[in-house]
């Protein structure tokens, strides 16, 4: 530990342990209130908020894993920071999604299917559904919850293995810690693949349980991955103007950053139209109406405010950022980065809106027999608060941990590389 | 055959050592050379920046074959589907940019590929079939344990003695003048 001014910064951590603590009381408080009024907007808002940093985190685990087996000698520095960031993975899914599974009234509030009398569009009861009597096999109650909680010891365990081994070699100068965390990232990579699968089925795909799609795991790994690039590219300029990257991180660190958001653009952009594209061209109702919900009013139908939250989606969240990567000097120059990482970083947000908000609610009055919740709520309001809640909570746990650990991994065998990286 | 041998080409000079010709390349950038190149048996990092050389220009011609074969794709598929042929296919329209992308994609990337490989061959004067440094009797050996640099005689700031005297400067071994 070192007490220099770069590490001022790691003082903060009571601060943002506050606002944390502050926020999610705020939004657990409306939550609950919501839920007892037989509301599920502001249980959604924990959801989402904690989804957030799910995704968030989620990435820098693998990508903690993907450099750790490609030995990549520019990402010592770089990955230190996600080393620190991926303890608060479990402690997220933990204080998140956990109170919302484990509770019978928030179970039944936001995942439809382990309510029994909740009423489908048309006035049917989830308990009398063929559809859900076939799924049972995986979506009962019981197997539920035994796989939430495999969420947070898998990725938990794979934090705590990542880490004790890198801040191992930090006083021992092993080299041997770094073969022992190829072979951890060589099992944890499939692992979390098949895990961070399953968390996208059980905490949105479940959320409308008739549709299904096979792309939804892919589609969730690389919307991580952009987002967990994009929350790095800003960390590491905050951390390159008087934190403990001052100095240390470049032109070629930024380059190799931009050029990966570049390849996860493209990556997110294939696969939510390849999932589009599939169900376009098979046009089976059981699939259609996921996206039909997200794109038409069904008691006018015409376009739905949902429709500009797709087209938001196409030109904000991938076309602009996608356009402004292809350029080699926006990959380079910090400010463009920044700006670029914030497109990001919002567009995911609208993303996982766009993914978990729209619900059919059943309402005889109208010919379809059901409305869709609206997307310009007051309601986003405490989504946003969940994630600065969320937020709070993570950054808490990152400067505690940089307090205590090396900001740097400075017996890495690599660690000399990383820092001289060059293009 | 004599007359065209009295053509200069320019003056090469090797070096020994990587960080020799790398000081003497950032040199001659200095100096304000234009027309004048470093051969190495491996790529040095930093080269680049010692020669003051500019990012490569072909990703322009990548971008515009991108948005060529995006285009060609667009009208590829209009043209079939929608004008020579119109034919409804699961009741969708007959053109829109969703059924055919995989097909513009597609096109965008051979396209694209087609700008970067045939932009190499153009940036880099690709092919040729001779170049007066094959004469030289060590040009080999910049394959092998040699680094060289040449200045050219189209460059404004050549002049035979001077160059020589510029070489012999920055620490070269053997100076040699290329003919052409």
């Amino acid at each position: 530990m070192s007490s220099s001014s770069p590490h001022a910064l790691t003082a903060h951590w009571k601060k943002f342990l506050a606002l944390g603590v502050v926020a999610l009381l705020v939004v657990w408080y409306f939550a609950v209130v919501g839920v007892q009024h037989h509301e599920n907007r502001q249980a959604l808002s924990v959801l989402v908020g904690s989804l957030f940093w799910i995704s968030i985190l989620i990435g820098m685990l693998l990508l903690t894993m993907i450099t750790r087996l490609f030995d990549a000698g520019w990402a010592p520095i770089i990955r230190r920071n996600w080393e620190l960031l991926i303890i608060a993975l479990p402690v997220v899914i933990a204080a998140g999604i956990v109170p919302l599974a484990i509770n019978p009234d928030f179970r039944h509030a936001l995942w439809d299917w382990t309510n029994a009398e909740h009423l489908l569009p048309g006035g049917h009861a989830v308990g009398h559904d063929p559809i859900l009597q076939a799924k049972s096999w995986f979506l009962n109650e019981k197997f539920f919850l035994v796989r939430i909680a495999l969420y947070v010891l898998v990725f938990g365990v794979l934090a705590v293995l990542l880490r004790r081994w890198s801040f191992a070699q930090d006083t021992d100068r092993t080299a041997g810690h770094t073969h022992r965390l190829h072979a951890v990232s060589a099992v944890g990579i499939p692992l979390s693949a098949v895990t961070l699968t399953m968390l996208a089925f059980d905490c949105l795909m479940a959320l409308s349980y008739h549709w299904f799609s096979t792309m939804y795991g892919v589609w969730f790994f690389a919307l991580s991955i952009r987002l967990a690039l994009a929350v790095t590219v800003i960390l590491t300029y905050k951390l390159s103007n008087g934190g403990w990257l001052d100095g240390l991180l470049n032109q070629a660190h930024r380059h190799v950053l931009g050029c990966l958001m570049l390849a996860f653009t493209v990556f997110w952009a294939y696969i939510s139209f390849s999932q589009y594209f599939l169900i376009y061209t098979a046009n089976i109702p059981e699939e259609t109406f996921w996206y039909n919900i997200r794109e038409i009013d069904a008691a006018t139908g015409l376009k739905s405010e949902w429709w500009g939250v797709s087209m938001y989606l196409i030109f904000g969240f991938f076309l602009l950022p996608f356009l402004s990567l292809l350029f080699y000097r926006t990959k380079i120059v910090a400010g463009r980065l920044l700006t670029v990482a914030w497109i990001i970083v919002i567009g995911g947000l609208v993303d996982l809106w766009f993914n978990a908000l729209p619900r059919q609610v059943y309402d005889k009055s109208t010919p379809e027999g059901f409305v869709v919740t609206p997307f310009l709520t007051p309601s986003l309001f405490l989504d946003l608060a969940a994630i600065v809640g969320f937020g709070g909570i993570v950054f808490a746990i990152y400067l505690r941990g940089a307090a205590k650990h090396e900001t740097i991994p400075v017996h890495d065998p690599r660690i000399l590389e990383s820092i001289n990286y060059h293009e | 055959m004599n007359e065209r041998n009295e053509r200069i080409h320019g003056v090469a000079c090797t070096f020994r050592k990587v960080s020799d010709v790398f000081h003497a390349a950032e040199k001659v950038r200095d100096a304000g050379w234009k027309n004048w190149d470093v051969h190495t048996p491996f790529p040095i990092h930093g080269m680049d920046q010692a020669m003051g050389l500019p990012r490569s220009p072909v990703p322009r011609l990548t971008l515009l074959g991108g948005l060529t074969g995006f285009t060609t794709g667009c009208l590829l598929t209009w043209y079939m589907n929608s004008y020579d042929y119109p034919l409804i296919v699961g009741g969708k329209p007959y053109w829109s940019v969703i059924f055919p992308f995989p097909v513009l994609y597609e096109c965008t990337i051979l396209f694209a590929a087609f700008g970067t490989f045939f932009g190499q061959f153009i940036f880099n004067r690709l092919p040729r079939h001779n170049h007066p440094l094959f004469d030289l009797p060590n040009f080999a050996r910049v394959s092998d344990d040699t680094f060289m640099i040449v200045l050219e005689a189209r460059d404004p700031q050549f002049h035979l003695d001077e160059s020589r005297n510029f070489l012999q400067s920055l620490g070269g071994q053997e100076i040699t003048v290329i003919r052409d």
